[in-house]
């Protein structure tokens, strides 16, 4: 599908700002379809010059799970791997919902998970609640984790595999001055010796994985562009035990234009307490008032809860234009890696970090060879093709059903339907778009349209309402 | 497809078959102001029994004004708390139909059968009500109401058919006054422009421009829902934009 839409696409590369570009856009219409130039590629990194007397050297920017993933399976595949972390017990703001499918491929254990999601309730803007997770198997579910206790696993295990963690806050990059030069990379390190200060250093490597969050220094440095971003604002209440019962294994979801005119308002188990939260786009500098909504909503199940913490943090909503550039490549929120709809990003985070890394092992014959542009290219193609699907559909859903509070009404109607059920949550545990029962679908498709007309006319019999 | 949209006779007899409550209604709707609250009520307690009127004065015997709650849920909210002198007691939607969360369709009953049309005003007046005055939702008692009981027929008498009419009565208008044009400008009869290619696709078009632009700012909403369907493909094929040149600028 990329080659499809490149031929009729010009432009959007004018709107960003950044040192590399040139300045003009080449056009479209020259470029051969997309898979007979990777071949010619591949073979362009064949001959790339042999790295002598030492493996290839790669930094790693941002201890996140992205970094972690990357720098593990980068150490695994024999490259010197150095992984920088400007705050080593950061926590992170953050829903910490992880699909199932995570705990399998990234072979998590099980006492990370704090707790294991197995029902939701979706609450509509008249307060229909529907809920949904009776087509789960017994061993499915959703889980929360504290992003602390993951971050810390994941760069654990990539230090025993040999990487180089560094306790330092990358500042700049000084470009190579050849193709084979390497990049130098400044941070302020921070050890015993040196106390909170931290001292001026810098590290010369080969690639560099930015994987250093929403934003992104590393992305800044290579001018990869900005991307439209929500504001997730979320309070960790704690709330009484009896009530903390409730929410034992359930999380809520919210949806109306009085918590969030274009996502939802959350309450998310996580340990020992509950995180109410809400999230927009569009209308960042109502988040408060939002905020109170949504917790008038949740009023009765969180009554007298005490707000432990408050927190707030971005997040993308598409790609940044350019998540490449030279020997750099972004991964995880630095490239903008969320879904909409559901806001999902450590999935997505972790798995672009390892993916990342195993082009840059195979570009490099495990270290041996250098690598180019070409190869780290091969794992936005590898990317793009294995969950543009995944996006698209998450995209199509949003713009469908957060438009309007008509809209969301029919949405909740939806999640009753059990096949609709199971097809989100197959979709969401294992990450695959998987064509369902083609009759179900056209049932599906009838009743969808049939709760969004019905809406809409409640929603005008409504509007007729306020004289 | 363009013989069904031209045939009139289907719409215009039905009017006469919907039943009486639904007109003496609608006019009520529309012409409410707070004046003609007490009226309202009023009527509303002949059409739909004695259940109204007593609900009024239970729920909130306090509020002394003559805006019974009823009428408070009808009423948009910001005038009933400038109205208030005392304290405004917001409480929660109530309604002696909505039981356990659902409405109960045996209320809604007039001769033996349920009256539709009855069920989508309670509906509308209950959305109305919660998206001013959002509530909590409650475990104990929750919300468990599905729009699809109301059965198909009824939202079509109500919503699609008066729109029909309208869509129909234009794509006539349209339909009549080119057919007029044409045959004036070449002599080719109605008969003989259905048999023509060119004339064919015109009338496509004019079927699709009545179903698409109802109302000035439809062809706005169009480009911009062209826009939208592929605004994300795009922010996404951006990192394929400078495959070429980005080579040779490393340096």
């Amino acid at each position: 599908m990329a080659s499809i839409s490149l031929k009729t696409f010009v432009g959007l590369r004018q709107s960003s700002s950044d040192t590399y570009n040139s300045g003009h856009v080449f056009p479209v219409k020259h470029l051969p379809a997309q898979p007979a130039s990777r071949g010619l590629r591949i073979v362009a990194g064949k001959f790339s010059p042999k790295v002598t007397g030492r493996n290839l050297r790669v930094a790693v920017v941002g201890g996140g799970p992205a970094g972690g993933s990357a720098a593990e399976t980068l150490a695994k595949g024999g490259i010197e791997t150095f992984l920088i972390e400007r705050k080593l017990d950061n926590c992170k703001p953050c829903g910490g919902a992880i699909p199932l499918c995570m705990v399998g491929e990234f072979d998590l254990p099980l006492d990370i998970i704090d707790r294991r999601v197995t029902k939701m309730k979706m609450i509509s803007p008249s307060n229909v609640a529907v809920d949904i997770g009776q087509t789960l198997k017994p061993h499915e579910y959703i889980g929360m984790v504290r992003r602390e206790v993951l971050d810390s696993y994941l760069r654990e295990r990539a230090s025993a595999s040999g990487a180089t963690v560094i306790n330092g806050l990358f500042l700049k990059m000084d470009a190579p001055k050849g193709a084979t030069a390497p990049y130098v990379l400044h941070y302020t390190g921070y050890d015993s010796k040196t106390g909170g200060v931290g001292e001026r250093r810098t590290l010369e490597v080969d690639a560099v994985i930015g994987a250093d969050g929403a934003n992104s220094r590393v992305a800044k440095f290579i001018g990869a562009g900005d991307y439209d971003y929500a504001i997730a604002f979320q309070e960790r209440i704690k709330i009484p035990d009896d009530k903390m019962v409730y929410y034992e294994n359930l999380a809520e979801m919210y949806v109306g234009d009085d918590v969030s005119p274009d996502f939802y308002g959350w309450v998310f188990p996580k340990c020992d307490h509950v995180a109410v939260g809400t999230g927009t786009v569009t209308h960042k500098s109502d988040i408060k008032k939002f905020q109170l909504a949504t917790r008038l909503r949740a009023k009765e199940k969180i009554l007298g809860g005490k707000i432990i913490r408050v927190e707030a943090h971005p997040i993308p909503e598409h790609p940044r234009p350019r998540r490449l550039a030279g020997r750099v490549a972004l991964v995880g929120d630095a490239a903008g890696y969320v879904t909409k709809c559901s806001g999902e990003g450590i999935y997505f985070a972790a798995k672009s970090g390892r993916m990342c890394a195993e082009a840059i092992v195979e570009g490099s014959e495990n270290g041996k060879r250098m690598v180019d542009e070409g190869d780290l290219r091969k794992y936005l193609e590898k990317w793009d093709k294995t969950y543009w699907p995944t996006y698209k559909v998450l995209d199509v859903l949003q713009k469908v059903f957060y438009r309007s509070n008509p809209a969301r009404e029919a949405f909740v109607e939806m999640c009753a339907d059990e096949y609709v059920q199971k097809m989100t949550f197959d979709s969401y545990l294992y990450k695959k778009v998987v064509p369902g029962n083609p009759l179900e679908d056209l049932k599906l498709a009838v009743n969808t349209i049939g709760s969004l007309v019905r809406a809409n006319a409640l929603r005008r019999e409504m509007d007729k309402m306020s004289v | 497809m363009s013989m069904a949209l031209f045939s009139p006779p289907i719409p215009t007899h039905l009017p006469t078959l919907s039943p009486k409550p639904n007109f003496t209604l609608k006019p009520s709707l529309f012409l409410r102001s707070k004046k003609h609250q007490l009226l309202l009520l009023s009527a509303k307690a002949t059409e739909n029994g004695a259940g109204t009127s007593t609900s009024a004065t239970t729920v909130e015997p306090e509020k002394a004004e003559e805006k019974a709650p009823e009428a408070a849920v009808l009423d948009s909210q910001p005038n009933g708390a400038a109205a208030a002198g005392d304290v405004v007691l917001v409480t929660k939607f109530e309604d002696l139909k909505w039981v356990g969360g659902t409405w109960d369709l045996k209320q809604f009953e007039t001769d033996g059968k349920t009256n539709w049309d009855a069920v989508i005003d309670a509906e509308v007046r209950r959305r109305k009500w919660l998206e001013d005055n959002p509530e909590s939702s409650s475990n104990d008692d929750p919300v468990v109401f599905d729009t699809s009981i109301i059965p198909w027929w009824a939202w079509i008498k109500r919503f699609h058919l008066p729109e029909a009419e309208l869509l129909n009565g234009r794509a006539a208008m349209i339909g009549f006054f080119m057919a007029y044009l044409v045959d004036s400008l070449t002599g080719v009869g109605l008969v003989d422009q259905m048999g023509n290619f060119f004339c064919k696709t015109l009338l496509f078009v004019a079927v699709v421009g009545v179903l698409l632009i109802r109302k000035n700012e439809d062809l706005e909403t169009l480009k911009k829902l062209v826009d939208e369907t592929t605004f994300y493909d795009k922010q996404w094929q951006a990192s394929w934009q400078d495959e070429t040149p980005s080579s040779s600028k490393n340096d």
